[in-house]
């Protein structure tokens, strides 16, 4: 079969035009996602001034950025807590021995 | 096994953004009247009582600005012809008078029944001629994307019917997560275009669970190295934006974003998994829009089963309450597989319930529990156990097509 042309839009970008109710909706779920991040993680960008698409994929970068920094922040602590309680556990094995010839 | 279901291993779903059956692929009665589109007997009332007939003159963009009204109330209105007694019947002529509302502009209004001609969307009209292309596909609820958007995910909006905030209950898990919790366990992953765009899974899945994520170049990089999940659900982009390789135009299709944006990135999807012939031959992909985003379609949404949820007559803002049991207006939607003969016309009623639905039972045979809605929605791939049904498999050549076309993206 032939190679099927696709044309190119042209023209079309135009970080200036209004947010549409999808991108609206979108801010909304989003702001709700930011205020349960840790405060250090969250931006400092007011919502309901965001008017362009331009203005609003900067919000939409920042928020989406933030919570998969704050997973991993999160599963480096969590890993960090398994390596401190399996060393502790291995102490502890050693010294049961011990602990139980005194008794 | 017919081979096309023996060889299926992943299942891609693109959702693209806010257009009706008629408006993308209505040309294509002309090619083949059994797609059921656009033919000259259909019309609409405008506000000063004539008929308006649908016409090959929708553009690219900056034709249907403002964003035709598309929440619960105005739907009703398109469907119901802003008919409010209790005995009324559906009847889609109402689509003029919605858009018109708007902008209290007769002219303006009447662009609601505008369509593209055929060769104006060389992918997506070729792919329905070329594949599998559904005459009743329809939206899951009259109303807007987010509750759209989560039939598609969990097999129900739970009881919402608008855009807010919508809040996973028990016991209803997401796609992803009876796949990645199966014993076998499977593989999901929900691609977004980038972080600018995200996602429109924000609430529930990217805030709780940012590992079932992926950007549109990571599903690019999956498909170039054979490693794409199971299951993939791909979203556009949703916004004109600066990235690093450049200015991004928005891919969604969303009025007044740019359509040929969206057939570039269709074309890329496609290309993407054609591109690796391993991929090309175990891969079904559906393209499927979420709501049809207040354009005109001439067919009636069908009754549905009721889902176990209702929406109260102030959250549909109609003054009537909704149970789930009335589907939303028709949209494209194309699955696409070298195992598929070459224009198939599919007639059986569909909704984003059946995406969660087939899924579920292609790669895990069945689930419970899942919505009444998800469980009454038929399938559009067949489950991978026999006996197969004949009749209803899509997948149906027992040698895979080597004439499928190829795009210059």
């Amino acid at each position: 079969m032939a190679l099927i042309h696709v044309p190119r839009p042209e023209n079309a970008w135009n970080p200036n035009r209004p947010v549409n109710a999808l991108l609206k909706a979108q801010i909304l779920h989003l702001h709700d996602a930011e205020l349960k991040l840790p405060v250090r993680q969250q931006t400092d960008i007011y919502i309901n001034a965001i008017k362009t698409e331009g203005e609003a994929t900067d919000y939409v970068r920042q928020v989406t950025e933030a919570i998969h920094a704050a997973h991993q922040a999160a599963a480096a602590k969590r890993a960090r807590r398994a390596v401190k309680r399996t060393s502790k556990g291995k102490a502890k094995k050693k010294s049961t021995p011990k602990a139980r010839q005194e008794t | 096994m017919p081979p096309g279901l023996d060889n299926l291993k992943h299942i891609v779903v693109l959702m693209m953004e806010n257009r009706s059956f008629d408006h993308m692929l209505g040309s294509l009665t002309g090619v083949n009247p059994q797609i059921d589109g656009i033919t000259n007997q259909l019309s609409n009332p405008d506000t000063t009582g004539a008929a308006v007939q649908p016409l090959p003159l929708a553009q690219f963009q900056g034709q249907l600005d403002p964003d035709p009204d598309h929440h619960f109330p105005a739907v009703d209105l398109q469907i119901f012809g802003g008919d409010t007694s209790p005995n009324r019947v559906a009847n889609m002529q109402g689509f003029v008078k919605s858009y018109f509302n708007q902008q209290k502009d007769v002219g303006h209004s009447q662009k609601i029944m505008y369509y593209f001609a055929q060769n104006q969307l060389p992918v997506l009209t070729t792919l329905a001629l070329e594949f599998a292309v559904f005459n009743r596909w329809f939206a899951s609820i009259p109303g807007p994307t987010v509750c759209n958007r989560a039939f598609a995910h969990y097999g129900t909006s739970f009881g919402r019917v608008d855009m807010n905030l919508l809040y996973v209950n028990e016991p209803f898990k997401s796609i992803y997560d009876r796949l990645i919790n199966a014993t076998p366990k499977h593989t999901a992953k929900l691609y977004y275009y980038d972080t600018a765009s995200s996602t429109m899974e924000i609430t529930n899945l990217l805030q709780n669970q940012p590992e079932l994520f992926g950007t549109y170049q990571q599903f690019l990089d999956d498909c170039k190295t054979g490693n794409l999940s199971d299951y993939s659900f791909v979203e556009p982009n949703y916004s004109d934006h600066d990235s690093d390789d450049g200015e991004e135009v928005a891919s969604d299709q969303h009025p007044d974003h740019n359509v040929q944006a969206g057939e570039l990135f269709i074309a890329s999807i496609y290309h993407a998994i054609k591109q690796n012939a391993n991929l090309w031959q175990s891969t079904a992909l559906l393209i499927v829009y979420d709501e049809h985003g207040g354009i005109y379609d001439h067919v009636v949404p069908p009754a549905c089963t009721p889902d176990q949820f209702q929406a109260s007559p102030n959250d549909t803002g109609t003054g009537m309450p909704f149970a789930f049991d009335r589907l939303g207006v028709r949209v494209p939607a194309i699955l696409i597989s070298p195992w598929i003969p070459r224009g198939t016309i599919v007639s059986r009623v569909f909704d984003h319930a059946s995406i969660p639905g087939t899924v579920t039972k292609f790669f895990l045979g069945d689930y419970s529990p899942r919505s009444p809605r998800e469980t009454s929605a038929d399938v559009f791939i067949e489950p991978n156990a026999p006996p197969v049904d004949p009749a209803r498999n899509l997948l149906s050549l027992d040698i895979m097509r080597t004439d499928c076309p190829d795009f210059d993206v």
